[in-house]
């Protein structure tokens, strides 16, 4: 009997603590959006004329620190510090800063000003989360301190979420297809310029014994940036609205006949069996390694590959980079961008010195500062033949400059069809799925997701 | 005389007290409460990153019932239960008996190697293995079974669906061998070396000695070797899907921790995440569970 009491006794004293417990830290996280609108007023008296004098109070940017290092951080923000002198500017930043500040941003106290990057951070699920500051009238109307319009001297315009702005690209940079012009050059093999030509070019890298095209399979989103999407914006004409539309979930968009069109190319180029076999379990450094050692001739990628190979590349390599190879002959090219964004918290408490701020970075002398400190590009159209920027960058930024190449926006979308997105490539480069199954496995992601 | 019992009774609860409060205070805090936060979080439809919760009772777990990858991840979880017990088993047995029982020499430089892959990171035993499985010719595997046949062997182990769960079994076999092989050793060798020349003298072969004597005296071990398997491997082996194929291609490698990480962070569904959550405890909690019946034995003490 005894026992029995005092087993009875401790299990009725670990469910109200634990349940106490529980209570108390659910009860905390609830409700407590309510601090940050009264604050918003007292940061600044001179809303227009704030200019001359400079901005006031606490100002707090957050920003991810990764490949791009946080030198130009700094720089910008001792440039933004001298203009505002009275301003008490804080800098929240690090590797793993999207993590730490998580509890601020669930807790509705979020820091003013956000650059969006890095593992853990997605700029479309703060969109729907309701985390970021609707920009779509401040950005039409922004200029920076030359006097230029931003989205005039920005490459790719803002992200699209249904007709409103939250956020601007900050970093620019795009998928492609990238080869070893020195060994085309010694193999005579044509460098591509439209679907024809690749697969003519193919054709013959084949019966040569070397593997044509090889891809990241583990990380499908490789082949998705550097060569379906551009095969759906050129199979709908060279017209980009296409990935606004398919970022935006339009129903039936996944099963629409560009789309369908595209899907057919990629089949074309999978039945002619140019794709390597093994791609599908390689990860990113296995497939760029092969594509190093000439046991593959085009590998999709991104602007940053030369970068991080740099250490492994082997002599005579010489990379080069062509926006895409998916478009009929004489159409242009198509550049499928991915970018990283600047936004302001929907719930900052310095509106004022977070919209000052954004419009004082996007400049083109910032541009060129950001090329020659990260090695990579910034959504702006800066001249870089004079900079110290490398030579794939340079003359990515003479597509983009170009008149043959049109940029479609990032496709931005929902992490749910994100994912069907990658899957499904793989499965029908796997030959598990046809086009229409493609089709129907996306829309109905997006279904759900709507 | 009436004083003394009291003051006894209290210090003893007091003594009993000192031991069992920072351990409950801990336990409550590093176990019981998250357990429970996960399980109200399973509730609610929350991204995990926005400060806005919604109750939605128990819809998290009817969509679970309509996921299909569920159903892969659990199969796979349970492929890997059933063949790494049963692979790790009778490997870590036959070594432990064969270091121990069998006199061979320098027993200490094979439990070293032997134990080897436990010592190192599982991060490097994923890469190690996804080399020798790269499907080209810096592959291991493919360049060794390319020695006996004239056309050169480019199986792409861990990219199809027939052998991508086999390649990703071998290294969670291979590094675990070592640990409960050390666990059987330390249990024979406390087997009093009489009851064998017992044994040898009554004319039982090796075989009689190793099935009537050996077995019975290491079953605690083998029983805890056996829960222990099948309990990190539920909740662990979504560290080597994720080094090897990241659950890919399609899925068809998903355990139900990987696909809970998918779920939670990369697709932002912390709400379904947990009820993923749940599903992992309860299987284990019945799994354990069975296994504890089936595995009864009567306890042989010596």
């Amino acid at each position: 009997m005894n026992t029995w009491k005092n087993k009875s006794i401790l299990i009725a004293l670990i469910l109200t603590l634990a349940f106490s417990m529980l209570a108390a830290c659910s009860g905390a996280n609830k409700e407590k959006p309510a601090p940050s609108s009264t604050n918003q007023g007292s940061s600044n008296g001179g809303n227009d004329s704030g200019k001359s004098e400079g901005l006031t109070g606490d100002f707090e940017i957050q920003y991810f620190v990764g490949g791009y290092g946080d030198t130009w951080w700094k720089h910008v923000i001792g440039e933004f510090q001298k203009q505002n002198p009275n301003l008490n500017i804080k800098q929240t930043a690090g590797s793993q800063i999207n993590d730490q500040m998580r509890p601020r941003w669930i807790q509705g106290n979020p820091p003013d000003f956000v650059y969006i990057d890095g593992a853990g951070s997605n700029e479309a699920q703060m969109v729907t989360d309701e985390q970021l500051l609707d920009l779509t009238d401040f950005l039409k109307g922004a200029t920076n301190g030359d006097g230029e319009k931003i989205l005039d001297i920005a490459i790719a315009g803002p992200t699209d979420y249904s007709g409103k702005n939250f956020t601007l690209p900050l970093v620019f940079g795009s998928w492609g297809t990238f080869y070893d012009k020195a060994w085309f050059k010694q193999q005579g093999w044509d460098t591509p310029t439209d679907f024809e030509s690749f697969m003519a070019v193919s054709e013959k890298i084949k019966a040569s014994g070397v593997s044509p095209y090889i891809h990241t399979g583990v990380y499908p989103y490789y082949i998705n940036g550097g060569l379906v999407n551009s095969a759906i914006v050129a199979a709908n004409g060279g017209d980009t609205s296409i990935i606004s539309r398919m970022a935006s979930l339009e129903e039936g968009i996944f099963k629409s006949e560009p789309v369908m069109k595209a899907l057919n190319r990629i089949v074309q180029v999978r039945d002619a069996g140019f794709v390597d076999p093994g791609a599908i379990a390689l990860n990113h450094t296995d497939s760029q390694m092969a594509f190093l050692q000439h046991k593959a001739a085009f590998i999709p990628n991104g602007l940053w590959l030369e970068n991080e190979m740099s250490k492994d590349v082997p002599e005579g390599f010489e990379f080069d980079f062509i926006p895409s190879v998916m478009q009929d002959k004489g159409e242009k090219y198509v550049a499928i961008p991915y970018t990283a964004s600047v936004a302001i918290a929907a719930k900052a408490k310095n509106q004022e010195a977070a919209k000052a701020f954004l419009e004082f970075i996007f400049t083109k002398q910032f541009a060129v500062d950001w090329a020659e400190m990260t090695g990579a590009i910034m959504n702006v159209k800066a001249d870089l033949e004079n900079s110290t920027a490398g030579p794939v960058v340079k003359t990515a930024m003479n597509y983009f400059n170009s008149d043959n190449l049109v940029v479609a926006p990032a496709l931005i979308v929902n992490a749910d069809v994100e994912t069907a997105l990658q899957d499904s490539i793989i499965a029908l480069l796997d030959k598990r799925i046809t086009p229409e199954e493609w089709g129907d496995r996306l829309e109905k992601a997006a279904a759900a997701a709507r | 005389m009436t004083a003394k019992p009291t003051s006894y009774r209290l210090r003893r609860s007091l003594f009993i007290l000192g031991f069992i409060l920072p351990t409950f205070i801990l336990f409550s805090v590093i176990t019981a409460y998250p357990m429970l936060r996960g399980l109200y979080i399973s509730l609610f439809k929350w991204s995990g990153y926005s400060g806005n919760m919604t109750f939605i009772g128990l819809d998290n777990y009817k969509r679970m019932l309509k996921d299909d990858i569920i159903g892969t991840a659990i199969f796979n979880d349970y492929f890997l239960v059933f063949w790494k017990v049963v692979f790790i088993l009778a490997i870590a047995t036959f070594l432990a008996v064969a270091l121990t029982r069998m006199s061979i020499k320098r027993t200490g430089v094979f439990r070293v190697i032997l134990f080897f892959p436990n010592l190192i990171s599982v991060v490097v035993i994923g890469v190690l293995w996804r080399y020798i499985y790269n499907p080209s010719d810096i592959g291991f595997l493919n360049a060794f079974l390319s020695l006996f046949t004239s056309e050169a062997v480019t199986t792409v182990w861990l990219g199809q669906t027939n052998t991508a769960m086999w390649s990703i079994l071998a290294p969670a076999v291979w590094a675990g061998i070592g640990f409960y092989m050390i666990l059987l050793m330390a249990a024979i060798m406390n087997i009093p070396e009489s009851l064998y020349e017992a044994a040898g003298i009554d004319g039982a072969s090796r075989w009689h000695q190793f099935k009537h004597i050996t077995i019975p005296l290491i079953w605690e071990q083998m029983k805890v070797s056996i829960i222990h398997i099948v309990i990190t491997t539920l909740n662990g082996s979504f560290i080597i899907i994720f080094l090897m194929t990241e659950g890919g291609p399609d899925n068809s490698t998903q355990v139900m921790g990987s696909y809970l990480y998918q779920i939670g962070f990369q697709q932002y569904h912390m709400g379904y995440a947990s009820a993923i959550g749940v599903l992992i405890l309860t299987l284990t909690l019945i799994t354990s569970l069975i296994l504890n019946r089936l595995l009864k034995r009567e306890t042989i003490e010596m």
